[in-house]
């Protein structure tokens, strides 16, 4: 059994449209300074330093970091698409759990450009080209952007296993505003209809425009340290990590037969199944849960993939109003990826810097009533997903 | 769940005595079955003594079983089911397990080895099944397995005789599955891997405790099992792993027929023939077969070599790649062909605030063209099939073609594909096509770049047209224009996007044996263009250029003189280009053509795919259109009274009246006394606007549209065409005149006949349905291309064209799709998974689609 690991504390910007930004390494000071005051903790006392990003040149990490000074401390950077945030954070888990350092940073950014996510490189292998080529077998390819295609696709399987109306996506949507309203992090804080979700521009159907995150900027940091460091700051209550793990692509032949594979519904199965092995907690026991809503169609199935409600019951969740307050489980309190944003480096942390606020009680016109188990679920296409469980 | 049980079931099990057979016939025995336990009694190398068959028959009867023992000798299987029938009247099951060996490497092996193991493992093996065959096929029941083995699979030193009796017994075992099928009888092969007096010697301690035959024997018995249905299938299994083996097939390499298939061939698509990552697994002969089929589907070669292969290349469409350009390309493009050369004439096509208006230079149009082709040569996209060198190509001939003026900025989205390949005995013609379509998707340009391909010809291929065109008219020419050009134009020129050192390096030039850097051949073809324009177009303004072809005969170097000598003949002209100072001839067989009238870009445009084709059906007139906003009106009152607006309509050729009168939800033929605005438009403008395919706005600027009196009311009349989609319309035109005459809103102004429908699957499908009793759902199908609705109530099995409220589920697809679902070539859940498919309101209708079978003819 692994140390108890903490999240002394924890820091974000308000996320902003690209071209609204601050530039990275301003993002980054504000949230590792938040992280740190959060925290009570002074950068030299900092060991080490994961920093996930997706897009930037090498050791972008370091120039981040520098920021808080130059204390010739381990910095690593960290690039695993999408679930970049939580990756960096488990790697700093890892860390210290392993006994390696008391007190370690996770900071994850990112800087965007508009419109829908593409290939950077076209000189070499795709990552994704396994993933392509099986959706291409499946359902061809249009003009639509890549990633709505996937998830789209993946939405189109759910929907003819369990005969799902396009309504019920975009309830996801107008939910996640509802949410994001209360949430001064957010991007989007204005509230939608179902309707008005419905009647944007088509992108892959099901999904609307509304429907789909946006590219975003921002920053995020977290502060992760040992019991014993806990202790020597008074903070041995601080909420901790129960359990933590990340899967990848499972064999390619499940990949070949099914959209929902292709996005990674099986990787989150299986690593939630080792998260609530692990933590000896199940998805009844969870009160609030940040999840990886980069598409509505991934929201409801993450649902089904963290356990939340059995298979083929998303849709009768979703309408009973479980998912939100006053239902069994809150999921995106803070708005998810579709309506705070998602800068892919730093939405890790974020979703981390929410649960964390969420299981203190800090989390003001959002708190969930009594959170005392958090879950987060992180999920990158090419594949990673990384699923904790945080405790009070 | 329950045990698996035998019995009644009759079980012969060969080699029973020991090892594998023993452990086989104990388990069976211990699950009911009666039990046929045969043994030679034999050592490993088939040396008979001893009675191991009574060990275990006494072991079975010990533990409450039933059994019988057997002595014979596999080879005698006759005998042995014999025995079973003596004893208990039938035989359901027979383990073909009895075996020996008889090792040796290759080298050594004696005749009496080899014969040795064929004996027992297959003739043994085929004499008892043979004898309990009949037995089998009268019970209509039998499980048969045999036992095969890793060294038969993959090979194995020293037991060649084994392994060759072994995979045999699994040729044998499929083959009597496909027999078998019909009369219940299930046949199957095991390899397993287990510890006993055969394989004693082979394995090291610690495996060998492992590999207990009791792993195996589990398997044995599903597959004896009545509730197993699985037949024709191998197995691998021992030491607690069972798993299934199958035939896997690389995707393979496919020649076509009709040509000579050579080793050289065979060599050269080694990689496609063995790389196994695309692989399939066929089960049976006709899936086996699958590929010479298709093979024989596309019909024989059309013929190629180690350069050209024409079955691959022809028709090969590129990725599609987009480009844009602007005022500033156009006038870099004109001076590096040589324009405004004075500063004074020619302003018009490099000073976009020129006072004649800027005009752009036609033949900058084949440089998007040239773009996309260095461009997906940077990508390294290349058609597949040409197999040839830049060594090898020169750039023979080019063709331009525009439906218009070039618009001073355009974003272009290029197509391109191989259109077509020509074998000249010694070389050959390739000829690539570009299409350009701008931003709304009409077709501005068309290139035609032909590239001449040395020693690539001689396979016997099409000629193609003959290559003397264009000949030169008998008379003085018309004109004859003699110009310059710079020592630096080349330098200049490569600006427009054509990078090849060879018009800029002098040592690049040498290396290709030129004297110094070249001339572009495009900016030849681009001073000859601008120069037979300039004086022979109306008023020489080169808008009217439609298209222009040249062959490239011969290099320019810059600094040179070209005299270009022009042919007009009505809207063609003739012309060629030559070097002053070498009477060296450079562009020939050159014509281009005038567009009659400057034509500009029209909102109902004819998609460039169409041009070839026989005239469409007529499609709705614009009577058809208001008689569905009338339908759209009649049934959207509400909808329609907040619209607050009276629309008259003047329409022309022909001629028409039309009110559309949203206040008080009335839609006629005829005058109104008080319109909010009048609307005067084309007949064809109008269907084109309700259609969605052009504008108001740009209509109304274009002064196709003219609207008088509230120009804001006719804002709304957008959001009201909107809302009235084709289905309205088809509706409308379905109904024909027996609607006209019934709707209290729409009276018909013309007593024309039906127009002519487009022939569509869906009105045949839905009026031929008969749907099948026992659903509820009312689901609306909504059909485009081309559109129509049809309401499907499965609770009272009725049918109704058009569209209506309160359907549970809307599907909407495609004619074509709604066709492929029919006629049971797509399932629907491809079809939805693929988008071809939309389900909106209830889901659960949309999952069983079986109604749609129920037609009775067409």
């Amino acid at each position: 059994m692994a140390a108890k690991v903490h999240v002394l504390g924890v820091g974000m910007v308000p996320f902003q449209k690209p071209g609204k930004s601050d530039d990275y390494p301003e993002m980054s000071r504000k949230a590792m300074e938040a992280a740190l005051a959060d925290a009570g903790v002074s950068f030299t006392e900092v060991e080490q330093a994961y920093v996930g990003y997706v897009y930037g040149d090498s050791t972008c990490g370091q120039r981040a970091v520098y920021e808080m000074g130059r204390t010739g401390v381990p910095i690593f950077n960290v690039n695993n698409n999408c679930s970049t945030g939580s990756t960096a954070l488990m790697l700093a888990r890892q860390a210290v759990a392993g006994g390696m350092a008391e007190c370690v940073l996770a900071l994850g950014f990112e800087k965007m450009e508009r419109g829908a996510l593409g290939s950077t490189w076209d000189d070499r292998a795709n990552p994704l080209e396994w993933h392509a080529g099986s959706m291409n077998e499946l359902q061809g390819f249009t003009t639509a952007p890549p990633a709505a295609q996937m998830f789209g696709g993946a939405g189109r399987e759910y929907r003819w296993k369990h005969g799902t109306r396009r309504e019920t996506f975009a309830k996801i949507s107008s939910k996640a505003r509802a949410h994001a309203a209360k949430n001064p992090y957010a991007l989007f804080r204005q509230e939608l209809s179902v309707e008005e979700v419905l009647a944007s521009p088509e992108v892959f159907d099901p999904l609307t425009r509304y429907q789909c995150c946006p590219p975003t900027c921002g920053a995020a940091a977290a502060i992760v340290c040992s019991e014993a460091f806990a202790q020597k700051h008074g903070r041995e209550n601080a909420v901790w990590i129960a359990a933590q793990a990340m899967t990848t692509d499972p064999p390619a032949e499940g990949q070949a037969r099914s959209m929902m594979e292709v996005v990674g519904v099986g990787m989150t199965k299986r690593a939630a199944a080792q998260v609530y092995e692990a933590a000896g907690l199940g998805p009844e026991d969870v009160d609030v849960v940040e999840l990886h809503d980069c598409f509505t169609a991934n929201e409801l199935l993450s649902y089904e993939g963290l356990g939340l409600c059995a298979e083929g019951e998303a849709e009768r969740f979703i309408w009973d109003g479980d998912n939100t307050y006053g239902g069994r489980v809150v999921t995106n309190p803070s708005g998810g990826l579709l309506s705070k944003g998602h800068p892919l480096g730093a939405t890790g942390l974020a979703q981390c810097a929410e649960l964390v606020w969420q299981l203190r009680g800090s989390a003001e016109a959002r708190q969930v009533e009594g959170a005392r188990v958090a879950l987060q679920h992180n999920l990158g296409l090419g594949g990673a997903c990384v699923v904790t469980m945080y405790r009070a | 769940m329950s045990e698996l049980r035998f019995d009644e079931r009759v079980v012969v099990v060969t080699g029973a005595g020991n090892g594998l057979g023993r452990s086989h016939a104990l388990l069976f025995a211990a699950r009911g079955a009666r039990v046929v336990v045969n043994d030679l009694g034999g050592d490993i190398h088939g040396a008979g003594s001893g009675r191991a068959a009574d060990v275990v028959v006494d072991a079975i009867r010990e533990r409450g079983g039933e059994a019988v023992a057997s002595y014979d000798s596999v080879t005698e299987g006759a005998k042995i089911v014999e025995t079973a029938m003596d004893a208990f009247g039938r035989v359901d099951v027979v383990v073909n397990n009895a075996g020996i060996l008889r090792d040796a490497s290759f080298h050594k092996m004696s005749d009496t080895d080899f014969e040795a193991i064929l004996d027992v493992h297959v003739r043994g093996a085929y004499a008892v099944t043979r004898a309990a065959w009949p037995h089998m096929r009268d019970a209509r029941y039998g499980r048969v397995l045999f036992t095969a083995s890793a060294a038969g699979i993959y090979g194995n030193f020293g037991q060649a005789n084994y392994a060759l009796a072994k995979l045999g017994l699994h040729g044998m075992a499929q083959t009597l599955a496909i027999e078998g099928r019909k009369r219940g009888i299930q046949v199957n092969t095991i390899a397993p891997i287990a510890a006993s007096r055969m394989t004693e010697a082979v394995f090291p301690e610690a495996l060998f405790e492992a590999l207990d035959p009791a792993y195996v024997s589990p398997l044995v018995a599903w597959l004896a099992h009545e509730r197993c249905e699985v037949s024709g299938e191998l197995f691998e299994v021992g030491g607690g792993h069972f798993a299934r083996l199958r035939w896997e097939r690389s995707t393979g390499k496919t020649f076509r027929l009709g040509r000579a298939i050579t080793p050289d061939d065979v060599e050269a698509s080694w990689g496609a023939i063995a790389n196994m990552e695309a692989t399939e697994h066929p089960a049976d002969v006709a899936a086996s077969l699958r590929p010479i089929i298709a093979n024989l589907d596309r019909g024989t070669s059309r013929g190629g070599n180690a350069f050209i292969d024409v079955d691959e290349a022809l028709g090969y469409e590129f990725p599609e790649q987009t480009s844009s350009y602007d005022e500033h390309d156009l006038a870099l493009y004109a001076l590096g062909v040589g324009a405004a050369r004075d500063a004074e004439g020619e302003l018009d096509l490099v000073f976009e605030m020129s006072k004649d208006g800027f005009k752009a230079l036609p033949s900058y149009g084949v440089l998007p063209a040239v773009g996309v082709l260095l461009e997906l040569g940077k990508q390294g996209v290349s058609a597949p099939g040409l197999n040839y060198g830049l060594d090898r190509i020169l750039h023979g001939e080019t063709k331009l073609t525009l439906t218009r003026p070039l618009p001073r900025k355009a974003t272009l989205t290029h197509k391109a594909r191989i259109k077509d390949i020509f074998d000249k005995g010694k070389g050959a013609l390739v000829v690539q096509e570009i299409r350009s379509y701008d931003e709304d998707g009409d077709l501005l340009l068309i290139n035609e770049v032909t590239t001449y391909v040395r020693g690539a010809g001689g396979w016997g291929g099409e000629r193609g047209p003959s290559t003397e065109r264009n000949p030169i008219p008998e008379r003085a020419p018309d004109a004859v224009i003699e110009e310059p050009t710079a020592a630096n134009q080349a330098l200049l020129y490569r600006l427009s996007g054509d990078w090849n050192p060879l018009h800029a390096d002098p040592d690049f030039a040498r290396a290709l044996r030129f004297e110094r850097p070249i001339l572009h051949g495009l900016c030849t073809f681009g001073f000859a263009t601008r120069q037979v324009l300039g004086a022979l177009a109306p008023e020489g303004d080169p808008r009217f250029l439609e298209s222009i072809e040249v062959r490239f005969a011969e290099s320019v170097y810059p600094g040179e003189t070209l005299v270009t000598e022009a042919w007009k003949e009505g809207r063609r002209i003739l012309f060629r280009t030559k070097v002053k100072e070498r009477d060296a001839g450079v562009l020939s067989n050159a014509a281009l053509t005038l567009f009659e009238t400057l034509p500009e870009k029209r909102a109902p445009k004819v998609p460039a795919e169409v041009e070839e084709a026989p005239a469409a059906p007529a499609g709705p007139r614009a009577a058809d259109f208001f008689r569905g906003i009338g339908l759209y009106v009649e049934r959207h009152t509400e909808e329609t009274r907040r619209i607050d607006e009276v629309f008259q309509f003047r329409l022309l050729s022909p001629d028409s009246v039309w009110t559309v009168d949203c206040k008080e939800g009335r839609v006629a033929p005829g005058e109104t006394a008080k319109p909010s605005c009048t609307l005067e438009m084309d007949d064809a403008h109008f269907v084109a606007m309700a259609q969605g395919s052009a504008d108001p706005t740009k209509l109304y600027f274009a002064g196709d549209l003219r609207i008088t009196g509230n120009v804001m009311a006719s804002q709304k009349l957008s959001a009201l065409l909107s809302r009235v989609d084709a289905r309205f319309v088809e509706e409308a035109r379905a109904r024909g005149g027996e609607t006209r005459a019934a709707s209290p809103v729409v009276e018909a102004a013309e007593t024309e006949g039906p127009a002519n429908a487009a022939p569509a699957f869906a009105p045949g499908l839905f009026a031929g349905l008969r749907l099948p009793g026992g659903g509820t759902a009312r689901i609306q199908v909504r059909v485009t291309d081309p559109d129509g609705a049809w309401l499907v109530d499965l609770g009272s099995g009725s049918i109704q064209g058009g569209t209506y409220e309160g359907a549970d589920t809307t599907l909407t697809l495609d004619d074509t799709s709604l066709k492929a679902l029919a006629d049971g070539s797509s399932d629907a859940a491809a079809l939805f998974q693929r988008g071809k498919l939309r389900v909106d309101g209830d889901f659960a209708p949309a999952r069983d689609l079986s109604w749609l079978a129920g037609t009775e003819g067409r």
